[in-house]
């Protein structure tokens, strides 16, 4: 009789250890739910913007390629496209986008998107030769990678 | 101790997910994407570099990438010929046959270079969580032999997890729409993915899988479809400008992008513009794309690429003996099978059934990995899969509407309480009616429960104060309790099954409730309108009461004859909702010219007792939600 009892108390025991357990497991889960909440509700706002400013780099890669391609046209009409060019980017600027450089530089995969090599005797391989699409910072964050020619 | 994670450790692309508070959660990689490229490579530096970032530097470094190693996993050098032919690394034997890739003079087998994918995903698992990884479900094909499957659970313990199991693609993706609950099913899963495509069939009883069958085609998959696009452009361009954009790296690249966003686009819309200005330049200046782009010419593009998914679903059905009417459920796995042709297809094939596709297809299967993942480590079997309430429960308030307490959707268990009061003067005794439903009027949704609440000490509408709580426990058992303030008078009624619809049951009251939207709104909106011009005209009544002779005789005429009006509109449940609209906003002006003369009266006279009170009391309208009908 008092071993039924006492094993019965130990499954108790054992049930209220079980559910203690489920009860802490849940709060932890919850705690940290709810700190990474918190920790995205920022990047949520941020991640809404990325979108918006990815779409409109397309469009400013659009006006790299008219500057570049457009030297020989009337110089009214080049000059108009760079000044668009330059307000687009300004535009970008203030929302603190910015281009960075990677002509010159050695080839990181954190900045850039190799798209190509390029053969090179004078030059030492793994150096950014050529920038087909510029890279661009957000903050601290690398918006998009410039997509660059590498020496090889 | 630490958690336990699902990961889809893909030919091309890996997922991982983990169970959270009960539910499986995609898990964001340091990049910010919810995909990892299944990619390493090793830099000339030394350097090992996995995912996106090797990826971005494959091109420089072709013969030192390696991806695709899910295609030599577990395999002997012998029988990998054919795919050798299609990877730009190079691969040798080992000992006893086995498949090595050599990189930078040294090998390294397969097992490697996949612990290198895993260990990434864990890695960032961890970072996302806060908390250390330990444990691991890794999902492999259903057509992986025991070499295989043992190869990828080596590949765990490299890098460093404890494998609970290596489970199936197709279990995965059954698991993720939670059909082991279901008895003795078949279940055909179709996966089509960026360059493999794999067809299953399922049997589920008892919570236990069996792989009937299994068909498909090793390079078949979305990169195809793209391919398509990307020729499709590149010659249209070069029949009207005379330029091979292919020839061109940069421009293939743009090409391919803009071909696989025309196809993102075309699952949801039926013809979409593809935009490249200054795609190119020849001598006579800049050249751009546009081109417009309707589903049917991409369906007309790719319409052979569709049919080849024919051949492995007809095999695989045979191959497990059985017709098309076998088939109780059929799973989209795959961001192609988000291709509405390809949708098409699978419903011809098989006997028009609906798919399951309400879970993201590219990440199904590691939902699927994070549940199992989440069963071993005990995690969702001890704690309860919070369940939410499949419909809205509240109660019946005055004009036959439905108040709703606890909405649908909410996780339970959850408890809601609401102050009502009553609709007539000197009512003693207020009926619960319990409601279930999404209607707007109360007697078009299902009754719970009914019960009454008697005692409430005599006093004007409006005044008592009836405390009425929704409690519904884990278990989905409803308690409604209705209490007295005043008198401490308590009823209450106990519901079980108010979670136990049969799914097709709720579809139905949901669709019903969104077919009535518009004449429930006006119907509920009706019932606002004329108990709203009740309410004022109840307290006109009153103030006209209180004032007795000191109201001027042309004054209490029109207002009586205005509730005269009202009265008989509300009676007749008349729906003038502009004469309701109308008369009480005139009964507001008289209700607030009235109270500045009581006001004036109660100053020159010395306070009366109560005058202010029952203007508030009646003024209180707004306050007050809802108010219970009096039966009697």
């Amino acid at each position: 009789m008092a071993g039924a009892e006492s094993s019965e108390a130990e499954r108790l025991k054992e049930e209220v250890h079980r559910e203690h357990e489920m009860y802490l497991r849940a709060l932890a889960d919850f705690d940290n739910y709810r700190r990474r909440v918190e920790r995205e509700r920022g990047e949520t706002a941020r991640s809404g913007k990325r979108e918006i400013i990815l779409a409109l780099l397309e469009v400013l890669d659009g006006f790299d390629r008219a500057v570049q391609q457009t030297s020989g046209a009337p110089s009214s009409l080049s000059e108009g496209v760079q000044i668009l060019h330059r307000k687009l980017l300004g535009l970008l600027e203030a929302q603190g986008v910015t281009p960075f450089e990677s002509v010159g530089q050695a080839f990181s995969p954190e900045l850039h998107e190799a798209i190509g090599s390029v053969q090179s005797d004078k030059d030492e391989s793994g150096i950014v030769v050529d920038e087909v699409q510029r890279g661009y910072c957000w903050g601290d964050e690398v918006l998009r990678p410039a997509r660059v020619r590498v020496t090889q | 101790m630490g958690k336990a994670i699902g990961i889809d450790l893909g030919t091309t692309n890996s997922v991982v997910a983990v169970m959270e508070g009960g539910r499986p959660t995609v898990i964001i990689n340091t990049e910010g994407g919810r995909l990892t490229p299944s990619v390493v490579g090793f830099s000339k530096a030394g350097e090992r570099l996995v995912g996106q970032l090797a990826k971005r530097q494959s091109v420089l470094n072709p013969e030192n990438t390696i991806y695709s190693s899910k295609r030599f996993i577990g395999r002997r050098y012998s029988e990998v010929q054919s795919e050798i032919k299609n990877v730009p690394y190079k691969v040798t034997a080992g000992s006893n046959d086995a498949v090595r890739f050599l990189v930078m003079g040294k090998e390294y087998p397969p097992e490697d270079i996949s612990a290198q994918v895993l260990r990434k995903l864990a890695a960032d698992a961890a970072k996302y969580l806060g908390e250390k990884v330990t444990d691991a479900v890794i999902t492999v094909p259903a057509y992986f032999n025991d070499a295989q499957r043992q190869s990828t659970k080596d590949a765990g313990q490299i890098a460093g997890l404890k494998v609970l199991r290596i489970i199936n693609e197709p279990t995965a993706a059954s698991l993720a729409y939670g059909l082991d609950k279901k008895k003795n099913e078949t279940i055909l899963v179709f996966d089509l993915g960026g360059g493999t495509f794999d067809v299953s069939i399922l049997d589920v009883g008892d919570g236990v899988f069996e792989v009937r069958s299994t068909s498909g085609d090793t390079h078949l998959g979305g990169d195809d479809f793209d391919k398509r696009l990307v020729d499709w452009m590149a010659e249209e361009f070069l029949r009207d400008r005379g330029i091979d954009l292919r020839k061109d790296r940069q421009a293939l690249q743009r090409l391919t992008e803009a071909g696989e966003k025309a196809k993102i686009e075309l699952s949801n819309a039926i013809e979409t513009t593809i935009n490249l200005p200054f795609v190119t330049a020849d001598a006579s200046g800049p050249k751009h794309l546009e081109m417009k782009l309707t589903r049917a010419k991409f369906e007309q593009l790719t319409a052979d690429l569709v049919e080849r998914c024919t051949g492995p679903v007809r095999q695989a059905l045979s191959d497990a003996k059985i017709s098309e009417r076998d088939i109780d459920e059929v799973i989209l796995v795959g961001g192609s099978t988000r291709i509405p042709a390809v949708q098409a297809l699978v419903r011809r094939l098989t006997g028009g059934k609906e798919p399951n596709q309400s879970v993201n297809p590219d990440e199904v299967v590691a939902v699927g990995a994070a549940i199992q993942a989440g069963v071993l480590a005990g995690e969702v079997k001890g704690v309860v899969l919070l369940d939410v309430t499949p419909l809205s429960l509240g109660l019946e308030t005055l004009g036959g509407v439905m108040t709703r307490l606890i909405e649908r959707n909410t996780t339970i268990p959850a408890r809601k309480s609401e102050i009502f009061s009553t609709a007539e003067d000197n009512q003693t005794a207020v009926d619960i009616h319990v409601l279930q439903g999404e209607r707007e009027l109360a007697n078009a949704n299902r009754t719970l429960g009914h019960f009454r609440l008697e005692g409430i000490r005599p006093a004007r509408r409006g005044a008592p104060q009836v405390d009425v709580s929704f409690d519904i426990d884990a278990n989905g058992i409803l308690t409604v309790t209705a209490k007295d303030n005043e008198t401490g008078q308590e009823q209450k009624i106990t519901i079980s099954g108010s979670t136990q619809l049969s799914k097709q049951e709720i579809d139905r009251m949901v669709a019903d409730a969104q077919a009535h939207t518009e004449e429930d709104k006006r119907r509920r909106e009706e019932v606002e309108v004329r108990n709203s011009a009740d309410s004022i005209a109840y307290q006109v009544e009153r103030q006209i009461q209180e004032l007795g002779n000191h109201m001027p005789v042309n004054d209490k005429a029109r207002a009586e004859q205005l509730i005269g009006e009202i009265r008989n509109l509300v009676k007749t449940n008349s729906s003038d909702v502009a004469r309701l609209r109308q008369l009480t906003s005139d009964m507001q002006q008289i209700a607030s010219a009235m109270a500045s003369t009581a006001y004036s009266k109660a100053t020159s006279a010395g306070a009366q007792a109560g005058g202010t009170g029952g203007a508030q009391s009646g003024g209180g309208d707004d306050v007050i939600d809802a108010e219970f009908k009096q039966t009697r």
